[in-house]
C-alpha cells in the first residue's frame, strides 16, 4: 500500500468538508435557465458554420450552383417528358397554382407540360419563368458519406493517423511531464536561463527553421518514415512543458515534502503525488497533441510525400479534395468524418475537467 | 459588502516559501543542493538532448543564413554578406509597416484571445449551467476542425452576398450589410472572430486550472459573505494567475507570429488595403514564395528578438501578479 | 518568484555565446556542403551539366542492362500544375511500372504533392539537396517560379538526335529561353470561347462564330465584326435578373442577377490582357515595367464588365461557393460565355449544351492566350542522361495515356486528331474542336507567362488571387487609369528592389 499517498493527507489543515449549500430552487432555477439560454444562443452562432458544413455535406448534386436552392439539403421536382428531365415550377395559371414542368424557356413566355396530364402537350404561359419558384423538399443525401468512405483508403489512412497521434501523445505526455517536473520542483544552476531558452525555441517562426530541420532528418535518413513526426515528441516541447510547469506551480509543496519525509525519491513523488494532482493538465496536453497530430498537414506532407502508404488522413484528404473540388458535399463529408475520432476522445476525457469535485488542494 | 482578500502572499504555502527562502542562503552549496540540482538536470535532460539534436542546428543555421545570400535560384554564388540583409530589412518600409500592422492587431486581439476563453471556462464551470458535458464538447468542437477548412468555412459565412451572417442581418432589417472581409474597419473584428473558433484549447487550459483551485477557498469566501465579483477578483483570478500567465505568454507568441488566416483568405496579398500584411506573412512569403531564405531568416531573427523582449518584460512583471503555491 | 529568467538572463547570454560560436562554425561547414548540392553555384552547375557527363559515359539508348551498382534511381515529381487526382495517379503509376519493367538500368519513382503545397515542397527538397530529377506536368508560369533551376536540354537533344520536327515551330520556341531549351512540347492548351447554346436559344440569339474572321449577326440582322464591343452587347442580352430583365433594359436589377453574360479569364491579369493582345510587362531592357495598351484596355473592359455592365460576377460573387461552386462560374451553368483555356474542359462535363467559339478580336487583331505543359529536368539532377531517357519515354511511348489522363491536347501535330477523339469521348454533346485547333495559330507571342524580374513576388500583384485582381473585383467606382498606374508603380518598386 502506498505510503506516500496516505501520508500526504494529514499534513494539510483538516478543513471540514463542506457541501455546497443547496441553491434556493426558484432563484437558482431562474438563473440556471437564463445562463443556459444565453450559452445556447451564443453556441448557435458559434457553431453555425459547422451546421452549414453538415448541410453542404448532405447536398444533392442538383443543388450545386442552383441560385434558388435553400441552404439545407433539398431536391426539387423533375418530370420526365419525351425522355428528358425537366424542372417542375409552381405556375399560376387559370386562377390556380399548378406544378408544371418547364420544357422550353423564353424571356416573356415559356412552354410547360403538366405532369398530371402530359398527353395534353405543351402549355404556353405568358410571363417570366425566373419569377416562378421551384418547390424544394428537404432531402439529405447520406450516401455522400458512404461514397467518401469508399473512394478514399479510409481504414489505412485512419490507422496511420491513429498510430502517429497516439505514439506522439505518449511521447509528449511522458517527456513533457518529466521536464516540467524538473523545472517546477528542483533548483539548479541556470534554471531560469534554460527555461527562457526553452520558451524561446518557439519564437523563431517555422518558415525559418523548416529547411534546416528537413536537412537534419534527411541526413539521418528519416525522410520517408514516421520518425521525424514521432521521435521529437519524446524530447518535450515548449508549449506543453510550460503549461504543465505552470500547473505544477499551483500544487502546494507540502505534499512533495510529506512524500519526501516518507522516503519517496523524486521519481516516486512524481508518480504518486504530482501526476495524480496534475491529471487535468496532463489530459489537456494529451488532447492537444492528438488534435495537433490529427490535423497536422505540413509535417506529414513534407516527410512522407514519397510514401503515400504512410500518410495520415490530413494528407490523404487533400488528394481527395483535389479530385472532388467540384463536389463540395464530398469535401465537407470527408472533413466531418475525420473529426469524429478526436471528438469521441474528448467526450471520453472531458470528465477530467469536471467542476467542483476538488474538495481540497490534495484530493482528486 | 464584506469581502475577503486572498492575496497570494497570504496563502499558507506562500508564507512558508518566503520563510524558507529567508533561511536559504545559509544552506550554501550543500550536498542537499547539489543533489537537488542533479535531480533537476536529470528530469530536464530529455529536453536538453532534444534541443541539441533537433532545435539547435536549425537555429544556428538560420543565423548563418542571415549573414549570407542564400536564395533558391542563387543567381550569385553563396558568400558572406555581413549585415547586408539586416540593412535591407531596416531600410525597407514593409518591415515597419508590417510590424505596425502586427502590433495593432495584437492590441486588439490579445485581450480577446485571453479573456474570452477564461470567461467561457468560468461559465462552463458555473453550477448554474445545465448539461455541462454537452456544452464543454460543443465549445471544443471547432478546435478539432482542420485549420484551413475552418477558415474557408468562415470565408463562406462572411461572404457579403451569400454568407449566413449577412443573411441574418438582412433578416433583421439591415439593408446593406457590410463586406466583412474587405472592409478595413471590420477586418480585425472579423479576424478576431475567426480566431475564436480555436477557443477550445484555451477553454481546456482554463478549465484545468479552475479545477485545481481548492474549494475551501470558495467556501471561506462564501462564509465571509463575498459576492460573485469579490470571489472572482480575490480568489479565482489570483489562483488562476499561473494559467493566465501561460495564456498571456503564448498569446503574445501566437499573435506576433500571426499570418495563416490572412494567407488563406487573401493569398497573402495583405488585402484589404494592406491591413492584413502581418510581419510573419511578409516573412513567410520571403522564405517560401520568393525563396529568399537569407532574407527570410533575417526577418525571423528580428521577430525572435522582438518576441524575446516582450516576453521578458512580461516575465518581469509576473513577479507582482503571478501566484505560485508550489514555487520557491 | 515564478521565473529566475531575468536574474540569470545575462548569464544565459554569456553562456550561450561560447558554444554558440563553435556550433555556428560547424553549421557554416554543414550548410556549405549541403548548399553546394542544393543550390548549384556556377562551379557545381558545370559539374552536373550534360557536357561533362557526356564525355564520361556512353549514351544509353533504349533498354540497357543493369549497370554495376544497381539501377540508377530517377525521381519524377508531380504536381505543380495538375496530375494529382486519383484517377490520374493510377495512370501515372501504370506508366512508372511499365517504364521500370522495360528499363532495367533505371528505377523510376513517382512523388505526388498536391498543387497547393507543390511549390513549397519542391523548394524545400531542392534547397536541402534532395531535389528530384524530373518535374511535371508543369506550365510555363509554374516553371518560372523555379527560374534558373531547369536543365538546358539542347546538348541531350543533339546527342540523342531527338526529333523535334513533329511539333509546331512556335510551340518549340516557347521553351527556348535565356536558360536554354528547357522543354520539349508535350501538351498544349489553346483558348476558345466556351458558351451555352441553350441560353442563346432561349432568346433566339445567334450563336457566336466558330470560324476566326467570321462576322456575327446581331438580333437586328446587322453583320458586325466579332470583337469585344460586339461581345459586350451580346453579353448584356444574356445577363438576366430574377425578373427575367436583361442588362440592356432599364428595369434591370443588378442586385439580383441570376445569369451572367460573359466571364473573362481572371486567373492572372497578364492572361486577361493576352486575350486582347500579346505583350509583356517587361520592357526591352528587362528592368522597366510597361503596361501594353491592349492589356490596359482588357483590364478596363474587365472592370466595366463587373461594375457598369454587370455582365461578369463581382469578386465576392466569384468567391462564393454558392454562386461559383467550382473554380469557374461557367461550370455551374449560370454564365453564358466564358473565355478560357482548353484545359478547362475538366469542369464542363455537367453541362450538355456547351460548345466552343472564336475569341473576339481587339483593334482588328485576334489573340487566343496560350498555355502549354511539359516535363522538365532539374539542373541539380545527378543523372541527367537517365532523366532524359525517362523524359523521352513520357513524351513518347507514354504520351497517349498521359495526355488523356491530363485532358491535354497533343503538341505533336500528327497526334492531334487522336487527341480530339479522346477529348470528345468524354462528353455527351458534340463539340466543335476545330475552333480550338484554329486557336493555336492565334497564340500569344510572347507568352503572357514569360519570365519577368522577381517573378513570384510580382505574381502577388498580377497573378492568381493577386492584389489588384482582388481589389478591382471588390470595389466599385475606381478610376482604372489611376489604378493601373499604381499597379505599374508598385511593380516597378518590386523590380527595383530585386536588382
Amino acid at each position: 500500500m502506498s505510503v506516500v499517498g496516505q501520508a500526504a493527507r494529514p499534513t494539510l489543515p483538516a478543513l471540514p468538508v463542506r457541501r455546497r449549500p443547496r441553491l434556493r430552487p426558484t432563484k437558482a432555477g431562474g438563473r440556471s435557465f437564463l445562463l443556459t439560454f444565453v450559452v445556447v444562443v451564443i453556441l448557435a452562432a458559434f457553431l453555425s458554420p459547422i451546421l452549414r458544413s453538415v448541410f453542404v455535406s448532405l447536398r444533392t448534386t442538383e443543388q450545386v450552383g442552383a441560385l434558388d436552392a435553400p441552404p439545407w439539403p433539398a431536391v426539387h421536382g423533375e418530370f420526365d417528358y419525351g425522355g428528358k428531365q425537366y424542372d417542375v415550377y409552381d405556375v399560376p395559371i387559370d386562377g390556380a397554382t399548378k406544378p408544371l414542368a418547364l420544357v422550353k424557356k423564353g424571356r416573356d413566355s415559356s412552354q410547360f407540360v403538366d405532369p398530371a396530364n402530359a398527353d395534353a402537350g405543351l402549355i404556353t404561359w405568358q410571363g417570366s419563368w425566373r419569377s416562378l419558384s421551384r418547390s424544394w423538399t428537404f432531402s439529405p443525401e447520406f450516401a455522400n458519406y458512404a461514397t467518401v468512405w469508399d473512394q478514399i483508403a479510409y481504414p489505412r489512412l485512419l490507422f496511420n493517423t491513429v498510430a502517429i497521434a497516439l505514439i506522439g501523445m505518449i511521447g509528449t505526455i511522458v517527456s513533457c511531464t518529466v521536464v516540467a517536473y524538473g523545472f517546477a520542483r528542483f533548483r539548479f544552476p541556470g534554471r531560469g536561463a534554460l527555461f527562457t531558452l526553452l520558451i524561446a525555441t518557439i519564437f523563431l517562426p517555422y518558415a525559418v527553421t523548416l529547411i534546416p530541420t528537413y536537412t537534419i532528418f534527411l541526413k539521418l535518413g528519416w525522410v520517408g518514415t514516421w520518425l521525424p513526426l514521432l521521435i521529437p515528441t519524446f524530447f518535450a516541447n515548449a508549449y506543453d512543458v510550460f503549461l504543465l510547469r505552470q500547473y505544477l506551480l499551483t500544487i502546494p509543496r507540502e505534499m512533495d515534502e510529506a512524500a519526501a519525509i516518507d522516503g519517496a525519491g523524486p521519481f516516486r513523488t512524481l508518480r504518486s503525488v504530482i501526476v495524480p494532482q496534475a491529471w487535468p493538465a496532463i489530459v489537456a496536453v494529451g488532447i492537444f497533441h492528438v488534435v495537433y497530430a490529427w490535423n497536422d498537414f505540413l509535417g506529414p506532407l513534407i516527410y512522407l510525400s514519397t510514401k503515400p502508404d504512410l500518410q495520415p488522413l490530413a494528407v490523404g484528404l487533400a488528394h481527395f479534395n483535389t479530385l472532388h473540388y467540384r463536389n463540395q458535399a464530398f469535401i465537407q463529408a470527408g472533413t466531418l468524418m475525420t473529426m469524429i475520432i478526436p471528438i469521441v476522445i474528448f467526450l471520453i476525457f472531458q470528465r477530467f475537467f469536471t467542476r467542483g469535485i476538488v474538495i481540497s488542494g490534495v484530493e482528486k | 459588502m464584506a469581502s475577503i482578500q486572498v492575496r497570494p502572499a497570504d496563502l499558507p504555502s506562500a508564507r512558508r516559501a518566503r520563510r524558507f527562502r529567508l533561511g536559504r542562503p545559509s544552506l550554501g552549496r550543500s550536498a542537499l543542493a547539489r543533489n537537488e540540482a542533479r535531480w533537476g538536470l536529470t528530469f530536464i535532460a530529455p529536453w536538453i538532448v532534444g534541443f541539441l539534436a533537433f532545435t539547435l542546428f536549425p537555429m544556428v543555421a538560420s543565423l548563418v543564413l542571415m549573414v549570407t545570400n542564400v536564395r533558391l535560384d542563387q543567381s550569385d554564388p553563396i558568400r558572406f554578406v555581413g549585415l547586408d540583409n539586416i540593412a535591407r530589412m531596416l531600410g525597407d518600409h514593409t518591415t515597419w509597416d508590417s510590424l505596425a500592422v502586427t502590433f495593432r492587431f495584437a492590441a486588439f486581439n490579445l485581450p480577446i484571445a485571453i479573456v474570452i476563453p477564461f470567461v467561457v471556462a468560468l461559465v462552463l464551470n458555473s453550477r448554474y449551467l445545465r448539461a455541462v458535458g454537452l456544452f464543454r464538447t460543443l465549445f471544443f468542437l471547432p478546435y478539432v476542425i482542420p485549420f484551413v477548412s475552418g477558415v474557408l468555412a468562415w470565408q463562406g459565412m462572411l461572404n457579403v452576398e451569400t454568407g449566413w451572417v449577412n443573411a441574418f442581418l438582412r433578416l433583421i432589417g439591415v439593408e446593406n450589410p457590410p463586406n466583412w472581409l474587405q472592409d478595413q474597419t471590420l477586418i480585425y473584428p472579423s479576424l478576431a472572430f475567426i480566431g475564436l473558433w480555436g477557443i477550445g484549447a484555451g477553454v481546456i487550459v482554463n478549465l484545468a486550472g479552475l479545477r485545481g483551485i481548492p474549494t475551501e477557498l470558495y467556501d471561506a469566501a462564501r462564509i465571509d459573505g463575498a459576492g460573485w465579483w469579490a470571489t472572482l477578483r480575490n480568489v479565482t483570478i489570483p489562483m488562476m494567475s499561473p494559467v493566465i500567465f501561460y495564456s498571456l505568454i503564448l498569446g503574445i507568441v501566437d499573435v506576433l507570429q500571426y499570418f495563416l488566416v490572412p494567407l488563406v483568405l487573401y493569398n497573402g496579398t495583405g488585402e484589404p488595403g494592406g491591413s492584413t500584411l502581418f510581419f510573419n506573412l511578409v516573412l513567410y512569403k520571403q522564405a517560401f514564395n520568393f525563396n529568399n531564405y537569407s532574407y527570410g531568416a533575417t526577418l525571423g531573427w528580428l521577430l525572435f528578438v522582438i518576441t524575446l523582449a516582450v516576453t521578458l518584460v512580461v516575465f518581469r512583471t509576473s513577479r507582482r501578479w503571478v501566484y505560485a503555491a508550489g514555487d520557491r | 518568484m515564478t521565473i529566475q529568467a531575468l536574474v540569470e538572463e545575462e548569464h544565459m547570454e554569456s553562456r550561450l555565446s561560447r558554444p554558440g560560436v563553435l556550433v555556428a562554425a560547424i553549421a557554416i561547414l554543414a550548410t556549405a556542403c549541403g548548399g553546394s548540392t542544393a543550390t548549384p553555384s556556377p562551379s557545381a552547375t558545370t559539374a552536373s551539366a550534360p557536357p561533362s557527363t557526356a564525355a564520361s559515359e556512353p549514351a544509353s539508348q533504349g533498354p540497357a542492362t543493369v549497370p554495376p551498382g544497381g539501377p540508377v534511381e530517377i525521381r519524377w515529381y508531380c504536381c505543380l500544375g495538375g496530375g494529382e487526382a486519383p484517377e490520374q495517379k493510377s495512370v501515372e503509376d501504370a506508366v512508372v511500372k511499365a517504364f521500370n519493367d522495360s528499363h532495367p538500368n533505371i528505377h523510376l519513382t513517382f512523388e505526388v504533392v498536391t498543387y497547393d503545397q507543390a511549390n513549397g515542397q519542391l523548394a524545400t527538397e531542392i534547397q536541402s539537396g534532395n531535389g528530384p530529377d524530373i518535374v511535371g506536368p508543369v506550365g510555363i508560369g509554374g516553371a518560372n517560379a523555379f527560374h534558373g533551376q531547369w536543365l538546358d536540354l539542347a546538348p541531350l537533344i543533339a546527342k540523342t538526335n531527338y526529333d523535334l520536327s513533329g511539333f509546331p515551330e512556335n510551340v518549340v520556341d516557347i521553351y527556348k529561353l535565356d536558360e536554354g531549351q528547357v522543354g520539349i512540347p508535350f501538351a498544349i492548351y489553346p483558348s476558345a470561347l466556351f458558351y451555352r447554346k441553350s441560353l442563346f436559344d432561349e432568346i433566339g440569339l445567334n450563336e457566336p462564330p466558330h470560324k476566326y474572321g467570321d462576322k456575327y449577326t446581331m438580333p437586328d440582322g446587322s453583320q458586325v465584326d466579332w470583337n469585344y464591343d460586339t461581345i459586350r452587347q451580346v453579353a448584356k442580352l444574356l445577363t438576366v435578373d430574377k425578373n427575367n430583365k436583361d442588362a440592356t433594359q432599364s428595369a434591370f436589377d443588378p442586385k439580383n442577377i441570376k445569369q451572367w453574360g460573359l466571364e473573362l479569364q481572371r486567373d492572372d491579369l497578364r492572361g486577361m490582357g493576352a486575350y486582347f493582345g500579346p505583350g509583356s510587362l517587361a520592357a526591352a531592357d528587362g528592368k522597366t515595367v510597361q503596361i501594353p495598351d491592349a492589356w490596359r484596355a482588357a483590364w478596363k473592359f474587365y472592370y466595366q464588365s463587373i461594375w457598369t455592365d454587370h455582365i461578369s460576377l463581382t469578386g465576392p460573387q466569384f468567391e462564393s461557393k454558392d454562386i461559383n461552386p467550382s473554380d469557374y462560374p461557367f461550370f455551374a451553368g449560370n454564365t453564358a460565355m466564358s473565355e478560357n483555356f482548353l484545359w478547362s474542359t475538366y469542369g464542363v462535363g455537367d453541362l450538355d449544351d456547351w460548345d466552343l467559339a472564336a475569341i473576339p478580336s481587339y483593334n482588328g487583331q485576334t489573340t487566343a492566350a496560350f498555355n502549354a505543359d511539359t516535363f522538365r529536368i532539374l539542373k541539380g539532377s545527378k543523372h541527367p542522361e537517365e532523366a532524359f531517357e525517362v523524359l523521352t519515354y513520357l513524351l513518347g511511348t507514354a504520351s497517349g495515356d498521359l495526355l488523356k489522363a491530363y485532358g491535354g491536347f497533343p503538341a505533336r501535330t500528327a497526334d492531334q486528331q487522336a487527341g480530339i477523339e479522346a477529348l470528345q469521348s468524354q462528353f455527351k454533346n458534340q463539340v466543335d474542336w476545330q475552333v480550338a485547333v484554329d486557336g493555336i495559330q492565334y497564340a500569344d507571342n510572347p507568352n503572357f507567362e514569360s519570365f519577368m524580374p522577381a517573378y513570384n513576388e510580382s505574381l502577388g500583384l498580377v497573378g492568381s488571387g493577386g492584389k489588384y485582381l482582388t481589389e478591382w473585383g471588390n470595389k466599385s467606382g475606381l478610376n482604372m487609369d489611376a489604378e493601373i498606374d499604381k499597379l505599374k508603380a508598385d511593380l516597378q518598386a518590386i523590380w527595383d528592389k530585386a536588382s
